[in-house]
């Protein structure tokens, strides 16, 4: 039995769970991957106080703090699926199980489990995943020097992938569904400074196309209704993010993006004992500062609800 | 004989590198972005583009699944 178990292994888990220990509660942490999105950006420029930019060091530096204070981190495939709860003497105990049936039991939880990548759902997507459709830019992009590429989506995920992909593709088109490109203004200005990166808005995706890897992709273009074939050897895929809260519903209370909805001043949802930080809740900017502080935040607020329970 | 197919910005390519460091498991490593011959090695082999592709003793890894390397390198965590 833990006093907290903490779900997810991104910078709101870390934190939180740093601040459980240091209150010296009996911690664990839970989580399919440890690192969150945090340790996939190469480039972090705005976190206060870190200068090696370096999203994955940065993790790996909260990692040693977790360590160090002797936190138990279980990484289980596909995280946890299952959240319920028993009464012991008129409190309430949590049961968490994982794919495996691993049972883990807290006095308390904090959610921390993030999102991952929308799928785009059209024929293609999944048959030639990693073969040549990816939604790693990070990962993947320098697999791509000299050939042609397909960025789906607009917004800064697509645009930084899009920049990324330019240091190695001979040619990079960016396809966004809406009438206008949403990314930053600073990066669309880089993107039109490299010369390689085609617009295409009101590009609604339609199929993948390919044989052994990907050869091309379709799109309709809305202006003329036409549907049009590109060739293109890769697919990046970025096009937002959805929370990881599936094992949550029936638990707490989600909003209709399916994000944790919680107390902004005591991170704690709408079941008593189960607080959530960083982005999976609806907290109003998802940054890795504000996971941090979130984090943080949930497990003091945690800390006093164990002891005033 | 562990070979690990990387790219210098994969992160799941440097959490079995960690992995590898941690467990004392010595591995070559083929740079894909770089090693042409590689990546054409790589993607023959694992029918895919996706890195890590991780060959321990022949057994092919696509990812970086800490289980099953556990299970192929008999490590006890």
């Amino acid at each position: 039995m833990h006093d907290v178990i903490i779900v997810g292994g991104g910078a709101a888990a870390m934190s939180a769970a740093i601040y459980s220990a240091r209150k010296k509660l009996s911690t664990l942490i839970i989580t399919d991957e440890f690192g969150g999105q945090t340790s996939l950006q190469p480039e972090i420029c705005n976190y206060p106080g870190f200068l090696e930019k370096d999203g994955y060091v940065l993790m790996k530096n909260m990692r040693k703090q977790t360590d160090d204070l002797g936190v138990e981190i279980k990484e289980t495939a596909d995280g946890i699926q299952e959240v319920s709860f028993r009464d012991d003497h008129g409190k309430e105990i949590f049961t968490l199980k994982d794919k495996n049936g691993n049972i883990y039991e807290g006095r308390s939880v904090i959610i921390a489990s993030g999102k991952k990548p929308r799928k785009l759902g059209v024929p293609g997507e999944d048959e030639f995943y990693n073969k040549g459709v990816t939604y790693c830019a990070t990962c993947d992009a320098p697999l791509f020097g000299g050939k042609t590429v397909a960025v789906v989506g607009g917004g800064n995920t697509g645009l930084d992938s899009a920049l990324l992909l330019s240091k190695y593709a001979d040619k990079v088109y960016v396809l966004e569904s809406s009438d206008k490109i949403k990314g930053d203004q600073v990066t669309q200005d880089k993107l039109k400074e490299s010369g390689l990166t085609e617009f295409l808005i009101n590009a609604e995706m339609k199929e993948i196309k390919g044989k052994k890897f990907v050869n091309a992709i379709v799109y309709k273009d809305k202006t003329s209704g036409e549907e049009r074939e590109l060739a293109v050897d890769g697919v990046f895929i970025a096009i937002g993010m959805i929370p990881n809260s599936d094992f949550l519903k029936g638990v707490c209370d989600l909003n209709q993006w399916g994000e944790v909805v919680i107390s902004p001043r005591t991170n704690a949802t709408s079941h008593v004992g189960v607080f959530a930080a960083g982005d999976i809740t609806d907290v109003s900017e998802k940054q890795t500062i504000i996971a941090a502080g979130e984090g943080a935040k949930a497990a003091l607020q945690c800390y006093k609800w164990l002891n005033s329970n | 004989m562990v070979k690990i197919y990387t790219t210098p910005t994969c992160v799941y390519c440097r959490m079995a590198k960690d992995f590898f460091n941690q467990h004392s498991v010595q591995y070559e490593e083929h740079n894909v972005m770089e090693d042409l011959k590689a990546r054409e090695e790589m993607v023959s082999k694992s029918g895919q583009m996706g890195v890590p592709v991780i060959d321990v003793e022949g057994e092919l890894i696509i990812g970086f699944d800490k289980e099953r390397l556990s299970e192929l390198l008999h490590i006890t965590s």
